[in-house]
Parts: structure tokens; sequence; C-alpha cells
């Protein structure tokens, strides 16, 4: 039963994801960080990819293939370059939080208002923003989203998902990193409600896809600073032979390699379980926490493997490093995740247990 | 395609597991480290496991005569394995059987030692064990350098050498020695020139048997002993001479630790998940639940025990698929072997000076885990074979 394998499909889609970061998302990676947007041909190409709706059900026209997939899949893009798969990705999380929470019908006003994805959409978690309480409208300040444009807003907190469609203000900011995507502080000043939603399974549902949209991101940035540290680190030489070759340096990267197939694994199993309906948000939460821990970590080593050369923008490793930092900030970052499945995990006198659920 | 369900027969077997464990294991092992002995030969518990049709071999017997036992995967053995560890690793270590060194005779041995040596386990009389000889004084995660010799004298061979922290082999019927041909050999040749020899007990000159003071683990003994011109006739040399060309000898002691690896790490995520649900359940009688601190150390332990039985069970599912698992398999080791550690310390943490009386199972667990990071390689070996893989570390 237990298998590791991507199926055919998925094997497939992951191909053409990996071949477009390769190609096309790596190589002008600082060109779109400087002009802080992609280039018209690249949103193109993507178009025809038709990546955007992988994990939106086939009623709503999407390929209907699942967080797992969607995992994978923006693992894959963020390894050639996280600004520009969250610039090329019209709905980030926000799509799939809201049809979580408010259904089909819900997902459907989304679509209204973006034309189907013409223009992006964002998902917020309320405790990344600062919400004021108004008998009218809508009024929060988010001091950074990696947009600075959208059609609309998807607003997440423990009383459900907001649609806001209208009114929603950008004061461009510099952002620490993912600048291909923009960035931006939003601003809704008593902006009009378009809907909301309240479904308590709903709810944590979406913020454990949410939490592993973005974790597989920061993966991605994190595998690709793992790679690259990991070949330079075998041609530079110090002392007589490839700086590898001292233990010190092997141990660090083989560490930081653990680290991140270990974290890879939680990201999985946590999205198997939303596929399979299964019980998902402690397990996104803790997927989510470790994400960033290893981000911490992993992020700075690659910078400290290049020495010098890691500081300078000269190499991608110092955008790897803000860029998986400034994420792992979102989604009320790793207090609200260790907090969430710290109190879940202790209501449970066996939290661990083999075979719950028939699943790990 | 992904799927990370366990299967409703493995399952099955893991609800067995757990009631044997609660029932059997447990008492055990908790009553062995309190007499800072392990478990006598003769202890009745023994016969119960024979009862239950334990302490067995896996081989079908000569010509097959006999229905083989199911043969589970990979990933089924190693989520019992967590189950077992999670109830006790030094007992099921100390459990009869056929041990370490059935795998090499099942994939090694000639059909008349299958016979010989497997055949007293295919329905045995009494418990019975035998053991795998390798480390020695000199030679621990060193494989490669062990100086025991192996020579050969007529149509015989004579060992001489020493071993030490052999498990049961003052118990066992016979012990699956390594040897080398010339421990002069650099160290490329002296993988090829290692042999496997079964010696069985009472062979003169096999003596010296010393079971060890250990700090945990008590249940299982620990044992040096000495070769000093111990004569086996050549039908006891594993395979046969024909199957030791090149490296083949050292290259099959080193299967066996390759899917031994994974094994080790699940036994370490078994215990890691004892000391988590000891700790919780301390908290909630004690009333701590309510703190952030305490309930932020016990998300930091669930999520490296969560994270190192994913590792491990890659590992696994690569053995099952057939594929190579060397870095898997290391990194498994590696990451569950130090998170066991980290579990069991912050676990005598939360509990305080409760663990400091020398009487909680948190912390015999703090004892016991160590070894964890010991056996089948250090965590510091682990990861030079990592490296090695992965950036060319050179040897």
């Amino acid at each position: 039963m237990f298998d590791l394998e991507p199926d055919d499909e998925l094997a497939l889609v992951l191909e053409t994801a990996r071949r477009l970061a390769s190609e096309e998302l790596g190589p002008p990676m600082r060109t779109h960080e400087a002009e802080r947007r992609i280039s018209p041909a690249l949103a193109g190409s993507w178009e025809e990819v038709g990546l955007s709706t992988l994990d939106v059900p086939t009623e709503l026209d999407g390929a209907g293939m699942g967080c797992l997939a969607r995992v994978h899949v923006n693992e894959a893009l963020a390894e050639g370059d996280v600004g520009a798969a969250i610039a090329l990705d019209p709905f980030g999380p926000a799509l799939i939080a809201l049809l979580e929470v408010g259904g089909p019908d819900a997902a459907r006003a989304l679509l209204e208002a973006t034309q189907d994805g013409k223009r992006r959409a964002l998902y917020v978690d309320a405790r990344d923003a600062r919400v004021v309480p108004e008998a009218d409208g809508l009024s929060l300040e988010v001091p950074w989203v990696p947009a600075e444009e959208a059609a609309a807003l998807v607003l997440l907190d423990d009383a459900g998902a907001r649609l806001v469609v209208e009114g929603l203000a950008f004061d461009p900011v510099r952002g620490a990193g993912v600048r291909a995507a923009g960035g931006a502080a939003l601003r809704l000043d008593g902006a009009p409600v378009a809907g909301a939603w309240h479904d308590a399974v709903g709810i944590g549902r979406a913020r454990a896809r949410a939490r592993l949209h973005t974790a597989s991101l920061v993966l991605g940035v994190l595998s690709a600073t793992w790679k690259f540290a990991a070949a330079y680190a075998q041609e530079r030489q110090a002392f007589g032979r490839p700086i590898a070759h001292h233990q010190a340096l092997a141990f660090l990267i083989t560490d930081m390699r653990i680290a991140l197939d270990a974290a890879r694994l939680l990201v999985h199993e946590a999205a198997w379980r939303v596929d399979r309906g299964l019980p998902c948000e402690t397990e996104a939460a803790s997927a989510w926490a470790e994400t960033i821990e290893i981000a911490r970590t992993v992020g700075p080593n690659g910078v400290q493997i290049l020495g010098g050369h890691g500081f300078m923008a000269d190499y991608p490793v110092e955008k790897h490093m803000r860029e998986a930092r400034a994420l792992s900030l979102l989604h009320g970052g790793y207090d609200a995740a260790i907090e969430e499945a710290g109190r879940a995990l202790v209501a449970q006198a066996t939290p661990l247990s083999l075979g719950q659920e028939g699943a790990l | 395609m992904i799927d990370y369900r366990i299967d409703p027969e493995a399952q099955a077997r893991l609800a067995e597991a757990s009631e044997i464990g609660r029932k059997e294991l447990r008492p055990a092992g908790l009553e062995a480290d309190r007499r800072g002995a392990p478990i006598p030969t003769d202890d009745p518990f023994f016969d119960r496991c024979l009862e239950r049709g334990e302490g067995g071999t896996t081989w079908a017997g000569p010509k097959g005569q006999r229905a083989p036992r199911r043969r589970s995967s990979v990933v089924e053995r190693l989520l019992i394995s967590e189950e077992l560890a999670y109830w006790d690793r030094g007992v099921v270590i100390a459990l009869p059987g056929p041990g370490l060194p059935e795998n090499n005779v099942l994939a090694m041995g000639t059909e008349e030692q299958k016979e010989r040596f497997l055949g007293p386990f295919l329905a045995p009389d009494r418990p019975r064990w035998a053991c795998f000889g390798m480390t020695e004084p000199g030679a621990g995660s060193d494989a490669a350098a062990i100086r025991t010799t192996a020579r050969k004298d007529g149509d015989g061979w004579i060992l001489n050498g020493a071993k030490c922290f052999i498990g049961a082999a003052s118990r066992s019927d016979w012990i699956l020695v390594q040897a080398t041909l010339d421990p002069t050999l650099s160290r490329g040749k002296g993988r090829g020139a290692q042999r496997a020899f079964f010696v069985e007990q009472g062979t003169p000159g096999l003596g010296g048997f010393k079971i060890e003071k250990k700090m945990g683990l008590k249940a299982y003994e620990s044992t040096s002993f000495a070769l000093d011109d111990v004569r086996v006739p050549a039908a006891n040399l594993l395979g046969g001479e024909a199957r030791y060309e090149s490296s083949a000898g050292f290259k099959t002691a080193m299967r066996t630790f390759n899917a031994g690896r994974p094994q080790i790490a699940a036994n370490a995520v078994g215990m890691a998940r004892a000391a988590l649900d000891e700790s919780i359940r301390f908290a909630k009688a004690n009333d701590l639940l309510g703190q952030d601190r305490v309930r932020d150390r016990i998300e930091a332990i669930s999520r490296k025990v969560r994270k190192a039985r994913l590792v491990c069970l890659k590992a696994g599912w690569l053995a099952d698929e057939e594929r190579p698992n060397i870095v898997e398999a290391s990194m498994s080791k590696a990451l569950a072997a130090q998170m066991a550690q980290e579990a069991t310390t912050l676990g005598l943490e939360l509990v305080g000076l409760v663990g400091a009386r020398g009487d909680h199972l948190i912390e015999k667990l703090y004892r016991d885990v160590k070894a964890m990071d010991i056996v089948e390689g250090t965590g510091q070996v682990q990861r030079m074979i990592i490296a090695r893989t992965l950036v060319g570390l050179p040897r």
C-alpha cells in the first residue's frame, strides 16, 4: 500500500514543470527580480501549459489532481524561481481555500471576479493582517503581500472566508524577496465584502492547504539552494581539495539534505491526507512549522558554503535565503503553526499511534 | 501512485504486536532493567514466546516442504519494528530465533547449511538463539577493519581473534563469525579477504564469554568472547569458497547492515514515541498541558518522530522496490537516532526530578536509546556514507 511513486499523470506534469523551471524561470530570475514582474512571453507560455488549475476540481473545469499534485508542482517551479512561480499562478491558494469553505458557488464567484484567472487573486490569513472591525465593509492592513495588483482577495480567519473584489489598495514596497511577483502593502478601507462563508471543517482544510501551498514553494527554494551549494562545494578548492571533502562541510551539506528530505515527506504526507479527506490540519501545521524551521538553517547555510561569494548577488543563494525567510513568515508564521499543532496533539493520549484511520 | 496508507493486513499485525508489547514486552523490559541483567534463558517468558509461534525461522525447510512464513514487505517490517520497540526494544532483541544472520544464511548459505543451521529453528523444541559476530574491540562502525583471522588448515579453517558487543553470543547455538584471510591487506583488498564462518557453541577454543554491563537495553546480553585456534570444518564456511569471489563476503555482511539501518531507525522512532506518550501522560496528570512551554515541547517531539518515521519508511519502500537506498537508509538512522535521544531528553526535562529517581520509563528510554546512534554505524559514520554518495567525500 505504502508507495511514494507518482502516477504517470503526475510524473508527466512534473516533467513539464521541471522543464519550465529550468529553462524559463531560472535563467531570467535576476531580470524578473529587477523588473518586479515576469516577461509577457513567459506568462503566455504558462497559459499554454495550464498548470494554474491543477488542483481545482473538474466540476470547475480544473484538472482535479489534488493537493499532492499541487505541492509537487509548486516545489518544482519554485526551484527555478519562486517569485516567477508565484507571479505565474493567478490563484495561489485563494481559489482552493475559498472552495473548501464556501463550496463551488463561492469558487465561481472568485473565478468570475478574476475573469477565470486572467487576473490574480490573493489569499491572506487574517493572522498576517491587522483587521479593523467595522459594521460595514472590511478594513485591514497587510504589511507585505507578494503582489502589486489583484482582482480579488480571500481572507481566512477562524470565523470563515470572505471574498473581496473591490477596494483593494496596494502600496508597493521593496520586498525582502520574491520581487518577480511584485510586492506591496495591502490596504482595505471599508471595502465591501462580496461574500462570506463559515464552514468549520472547511476553514481547517483551507488553512491546511494554504500552508502546504506555501511550504512547497519554500521547499523548492531550499532545494535549489542545496543543489547549488552542494555542486559549488565540489568545485571550489580550499586547502588542496574541494571544500565538500572537508568533513565539516560534508556533514553540513548532508544535514541540510536530510532536513530537506524529511520536511518534504511531512508536506507530502499532509497533502495526501488532504486529498484522502483525512484529518490534516495538525499535520499541515506541523509540516509548515518544519518547513519554516529548515528555512532558518538551510537558507543561511547555503550562503555559508559559498562564503564571500554567497553574500554577493552574483550567485542565487543569497536570493534563496531572503526569499525562503520572507515566505515562511506567512500564515501566522512558526508560532501560530506550533501553537495549533501543539494544542491538537496534547488533546490525544497517544497522538502518533500507528494505524489510526489506516494512515501513518 | 503515492499512498501513505497502512494496509489492513499490516494494521492487524500491528494490533497484535501492540497487544504482545503491552502484555509481555514492556513488563519484561522493566523487570530486566530493575534486575540489571539479561532475561535468563530459562525464563518462562521465552516459553511463552515459543507458544505464540515466535523464535522460528522464515526458511521453508528442506525442499520447501513447509509452507513458508509470509515474508512481509520491508515497510511492514519497519512498522512492526517501531511498534515492538515502542514497548521495549531490549526485549525484542532478546527474543529467541536465528536473529541477524538468518538473512545471510538464506541469501548465501548452501542447502546443507540451511538445513544444518536453520533446521533446528523450523519447530524449535526450546528457545534457541543464533547471532552474528562482526564487531571487534578495534572495529566497530568500520566493519572492513576486522582483525579476526581465518587460516586454511587442511580441510578446515582455524579462527583466531576476539569479538565484542555481540548480542546473545553466550546462549547461541552458533555464531556466524566474520573473519579476514589477511589482516595486513590494504583496506580495499581487505574487504575481499573477508569470510563468514559458522562456529558452533562448544567448539574448542571458543570461550571467554563475558556478558557486558550496560547503561541500558539490559534485557538482552551483549557479550564479548575469544576465538583461540578455533577449528571449523570447510562445510562451515558460509556459502562455500565459490561464493567468495571478489568482495562478496564483505558485501553480504554490509547488505545485512543496509537493511538493518532503517530497522534501527524504526526502533528509535518507536522508543521516541514511547517517550512522547509518557510525556503527555505525565503532563496531563500534572495539569501541565495548559502551559505553552510544555505544548511546544510536545509538538517539537511529535514533529521529529513523524519525520523520522517517514524517512525510515521511504528507505524501506526503496528496499521493497529493489532500488538503491544507501543514502536513505543512512539518513533514516542518522535522523531517527538523534531525534529519539532528543525526545527522551525533552521528556526528562518535562518530568523534572522525577526522572532523576531512576525508576521512570522515560529515564530508562533515555539510557536505552543512546545505543541507537551507535549500533550498525554511528550517526557520524552514516553522514560519511551519505556524503560519499552526495558530494564524493573520499574514503
